[in-house]
């Protein structure tokens, strides 16, 4: 009886792997295996042409004491992190915040506001070149209207990080859908309820309106996150890393180390403390979310 | 049971089928090479045109062409999967010397001395581009040279005499200084030339990349330094933030090459390619053209070779029948025809004395250029586009204000001798 019953809960594993096995295999040679060979490398020097040599952790060792341009990398990404990543979250929330209000024709402006994010990352990155273009470009006409001279946007080093911040802004469509979802979730009562007791739109939006998102506003912040760490696509295609390295992120320099370089094992190495970074970045925010992130399910209990 | 019957039916077909193929297909033991090239547009057609024309008249080998433009990462992928093209163009010089000291190339010089061709046939630069310690590791068919164009009319109205184009580096500032010209606020209209490119200027200058001599790392050799400081000097008097917003203001993806056309610069670091664009975009425009000039114990008609370059792969499979369509293809007739399609100088020094280049000025003293003593490619060492993208930055830094000249090429000095020797260790040629 029981040998029977166990036969047939191993036929029915058998039966579900079976059935999930175009997924595993997949996954467990396209993602698996590279992520496991990947480790390997990032102990070797390897170029992809001629067989790995072990060389234990000489390339984490020279990364860190050797490499300026690593650290120069890490910098440039971290800034990105601090300040182009807080501002697309309030830009996203903003924008959403506008969306969500009663007016006509509002599934039209919601429509046009999420356009820009399906726009491919490269048509988009050219587009702003042209955007950012200091003489003719859109935004220093409009500038220049307001009496400001407009920097030589993605020439100045200066000015760079910011240009790509700004462009970044434009794609928060993304987040701003989700914003959106999570807006429409919160109960009408309690803003009722709220006024009631005689708050205004300030406290509204403080005491009712960021913790009832606060769950939405985690969920894009990790993801922006580990978006962010990777920046890459934007800056391949409109600056190459400069001017004088302004541009030069994280993931370019990992790029150009391993494909123009043909530095595999390096660029590995690169790779597996870039999730190292993202790993720790992602569980401070995780530790952190017990007190600012609240589930309306959590009461209950 | 019969689960085993159906499948030794289902085997005896197949053998069938993949005999009956063999039977009627292999008969002429036709050899498949795949040839991958980056070119495209026109170019592209023309390879077509000149493979179309290999397959017909070698009836034994049958090349396919696939275009990998856009992606030459590609290439050291295939290499690590050794399923290789047997013939590849789409690697650029700057590589070649990376993939051959890692052993990825088939050494050609055996196959050339049985095929009867010689690395003579060859421009003397061209043909030191091709070797590798020792060895040639890949042939070419198209080459390139470098001049500076300059506005006829311009020059004119600014008191230069047309006829006598600059032939010093002073007499290059001082055109420069004289055709620029800028508004009350001190914006530019025109500016005279902008230089670019340290690698060449470094050349020019009389320094060097590279000792092949004591197989040693030179960027901070005194010629490169001087190069790098006469390129900052030149920036800090223009004022390269000036000059970057004017060019923004051209319009173009190809900025610089429109605003040669419209007159808003004076001067144009270019080369014989310019010839045909002008033709075909600005018909009308009144311009010649003149060798870079050099300072005083500095070279003159420098020219930075480079460019496709085409290669077989170790792990080619046919290596003599890929050998005898790469020898085609690089041959004078290919050659010749190739480049007067897509206006570019053979490399081959009989294709490149053909009358349909010789008639015309400018391919003329682009091809003594070319074949000139001053004509360099890359610096033969495997780490080369990582030291191409160290003088880069240098370049960048020193021209965006920036550091001192000596001592960005020192930091570069460092940074490539350490990864040259590292490569050096495990260099399989």
């Amino acid at each position: 009886m029981r040998s029977s019953e166990r036969r047939r809960s191993l036929r029915a594993l058998a039966a579900g792997l079976a059935f999930a096995s175009p997924w595993l295999i997949g996954f467990a040679i396209f993602t698996a295996y590279p992520i496991c060979a990947s480790l390997y490398y990032s102990f070797t020097r390897y170029d992809t042409l001629s067989a790995p040599h072990w060389v234990g952790a000489q390339n984490y060792v020279r990364l860190m004491t050797e490499d300026e341009l690593f650290w120069k990398s890490l910098r440039n990404t971290l800034f990105m992190v601090a300040f182009g990543l807080p501002a697309s979250l309030a830009a996203g929330l903003a924008l959403a915040l506008l969306l969500n209000m009663r007016l006509r024709g509002m599934a039209l402006y919601r429509t046009v506001f999420y356009i820009p994010s399906i726009v491919p990352t490269v048509a988009s990155a050219v587009l702003w070149m042209w955007l950012l273009n200091p003489q003719i470009g859109l935004i220093n006409r409009l500038l220049a209207k307001a009496g400001i001279q407009g920097p030589g946007w993605l020439t100045d080093p200066v000015w760079a990080k910011p240009a790509l911040i700004l462009m970044g802004l434009w794609g928060v469509g993304g987040s701003m859908i989700i914003y959106l979802a999570g807006l429409q979730d919160v109960p009408r009562e309690l803003y009722e309820a709220a006024e009631i007791d005689g708050a205004g739109g300030v406290a509204r939006f403080r005491h009712v309106t960021i913790p009832m998102l606060s769950p939405v506003i985690f969920f894009n912040l990790v993801m922006g996150l580990i978006g962010t760490f990777q920046y890459f696509t934007q800056v391949y295609v409109m600056t190459q890393g400069g001017p004088q390295d302004a541009t030069l992120f994280y993931a370019l320099h990992l790029f150009n180390r391993a494909f123009t370089d043909l530095q595999f094992g390096y660029a590995s190495a690169m790779a597996w403390i870039l999730f190292a970074i993202t790993v720790a970045a992602t569980a401070l925010v995780f530790r952190t979310s017990a007190r600012w992130v609240y589930y309306p399910g959590e009461m209950r209990q | 049971m019969k689960r085993r019957e159906l499948l030794k039916l289902g085997a005896a077909a197949l053998t069938a089928g993949a005999l009956g193929g063999c039977g009627s297909k292999r008969s002429a033991r036709e050899v498949l090479l795949r040839y991958w090239t980056g070119w495209t547009g026109h170019e592209l057609q023309v390879q077509r045109e000149l493979i179309a024309e290999f397959n017909r008249s070698h009836p034994g080998i049958r090349v396919k062409i696939l275009c990998v433009a856009g992606s030459y990462q590609k290439v050291p992928i295939a290499i690590a999967g050794g399923d290789t093209p047997d013939v590849c163009s789409a690697v650029w010089a700057d590589q070649l010397y990376g993939y051959a000291s890692r052993g990825a190339l088939t050494p050609l010089d055996g196959y050339l001395a049985r095929w009867g061709r010689s690395l003579n046939e060859w421009m003397p630069g061209v043909r030191r581009m091709l070797r590798y310690n020792g060895r040639t590791f890949a042939l070419s068919t198209t080459a390139n040279s470098n001049f500076i164009a300059y506005n006829r009319r311009i020059f004119a109205e600014c008191g230069l005499d047309p006829d006598r184009p600059p032939q010093t580096i002073e007499e290059l500032e001082e055109a420069a200084e004289r055709t620029t010209l800028r508004d009350s606020r001190g914006n530019y209209i025109r500016y005279g030339l902008r230089p670019g490119g340290l690698q060449i200027w470094a050349r020019v200058f009389g320094g060097d990349w590279y000792d092949e001599e004591n197989g040693a790392i030179t960027a901070d050799h005194p010629g490169n330094v001087a190069a790098l400081a006469w390129l900052q000097r030149w920036f800090k008097r223009y004022d390269i933030r000036k000059m970057e917003t004017f060019e923004a203001g051209f319009g173009s993806l190809e900025a610089s090459t429109g605003a040669f056309y419209t007159g808003k610069t004076a001067m144009w670091q270019t080369g014989e390619w310019a010839g045909e664009n002008i033709r075909r975009y600005a018909p009308h425009l009144d311009w010649g053209y003149f060798p870079l000039p050099a300072p005083p114990g500095g070279r003159k008609n420098c020219v930075q070779l480079g460019g496709s370059v085409f290669v077989m792969p170790a792990a080619c499979r046919h290596k003599d029948e890929a050998f005898e369509f790469l020898s085609w293809i690089c041959g004078q007739y290919a050659s010749r025809r190739f480049c007067r399609e897509i206006h570019n100088i053979p490399p081959l020094i009989e294709a490149a004395q053909a009358p349909e280049f010789q008639s015309i000025p400018l391919m003329r003293d682009a091809i003594r250029l070319a074949g000139g003593e001053n004509a360099f490619g890359p610096a033969p060492v495997a780490v080369w586009p990582m030291y191409q993208r160290e003088i880069q930055r240098a370049e960048d830094r020193a021209i965006h204000g920036g550091g001192r000249p000596a001592e960005l090429l020192k930091e570069v000095q460092r940074r490539v001798q350490r990864e040259f020797e590292e490569a050096k260790r495990y260099a399989v040629f």
